[in-house]
């Protein structure tokens, strides 16, 4: 039983590669859910600004650069598009970088794809995205922020660190997909529902670090 | 379970937001959306520590929608606090609904597939 246990256990932690490491080891997500978290709580700030629940808005280096970029008609014509202002919608997508980030086992590259996956579109095309588009609000505002550039930052260096992550997963698909060649089994795979071939396509890859 | 815990506050939260955001006697929709949303978030999580409803947090995707559709669509921008309200708890619900129980855990068919394989 112990020895079972153990194997189990040295399985859900083994290095994937090309990796030498666990791109799913709770090492390796934390530090993103941190960030994440950090970059959530600068948002909701200036959320608190854009909804006058705080008077004025830190920049230690624009003035009141971020005050208007937060002021400005693109942001005023986000908040009627969405509803609520534009960096609320910004501090969910960081809260759901830290909550995906935060569920799954330290093996979700093979038991729960689909998370990792959805994790992967919430960090990287996304962080990439609102990255240029603040990069950009100098020649389109006309004003620096500077909260806005250390989030897009932030958003940068989460995509860098969850990449490899998403990569690993989706060669485990792929090599699904390359033993069957069936879409069910790939659905399958992809919905985190065990098989025989998804058993050995991850054992596959696993042993291949050994 | 830890997703279900939070789907469950936020269900307290929408029971708590008529009397937080003050809604007159006379809008009812918004005293009735509250009320019974909040009820449906607590059940439907509190059911998904039962072994047989334990799918039931896949349910409240639905009422994420419809927090966000009714927090959105019930007046024009700039929307008053009351519905930026449920559009925000719709938002939060839909990014934990579908957090899987046991997330930290491998999932029930791959533990047992595991401990049939080796054992």
């Amino acid at each position: 039983m112990f020895d079972q246990n153990a194997q189990i256990d040295s399985d859900l932690n083994a290095a994937v590669p090309p990796y030498s490491y666990n791109p799913s080891a709770w090492s390796q997500r934390v530090p993103i859910c941190i960030l994440a978290g950090i970059a959530t709580v600068i948002a909701s700030y200036m959320a608190l600004y854009q909804w006058r629940l705080i008077d004025s808005v830190w920049d230690p280096v624009f003035g009141d650069g971020t005050a208007k970029v937060l002021d400005s008609k693109v942001a005023q014509t986000m908040d009627r598009w969405i509803g609520i202002p534009d960096a609320a919608l910004g501090a969910f997508a960081y809260l759901g970088d830290a909550v995906l980030g935060m569920a799954g086992s330290t093996r979700r590259w093979q038991y729960r794809p689909w998370l990792v996956l959805l994790f992967g579109i919430d960090v990287i095309p996304l962080g990439v995205v609102s990255s240029v588009l603040v990069i950009l609000q100098g020649t389109v505002v006309g004003y620096w922020c500077f909260l806005c550039l250390v989030t897009a930052v932030i958003s940068l260096i989460l995509a860098y660190w969850a990449y490899d992550e998403v990569y690993v997963s989706l060669s485990y698909l792929w090599r699904v997909w390359s033993k069957t060649h069936s879409w069910r089994e790939l659905g399958y795979a992809f919905c985190g529902v065990p098989s025989e071939q998804a058993l050995a396509a991850g054992r596959e890859i696993v042993e291949e670090a050994r | 379970m830890w997703a279900r815990i939070v789907e469950s506050m936020l269900g307290v939260w929408l029971l708590m937001s008529p009397f937080i955001f003050r809604h007159t006697s006379d809008a009812t929709h918004l005293w009735i959306n509250d009320l019974a949303m909040g009820c449906t978030l607590i059940v439907l999580s509190l059911a998904s520590y039962w072994s047989k409803t334990r799918g039931a947090h896949w349910l409240l995707l639905v009422a994420a929608v419809w927090l966000i559709g009714f927090g959105r669509l019930n007046g024009t921008p700039p929307l008053q606090p009351a519905l930026q309200n449920n559009l925000i708890v719709g938002l939060l619900l839909g990014m934990v609904a579908i957090v899987p129980n046991e997330a930290s855990l491998p999932p029930v068919r791959w533990r047992q597939q595991e401990n049939s394989t080796t054992s």
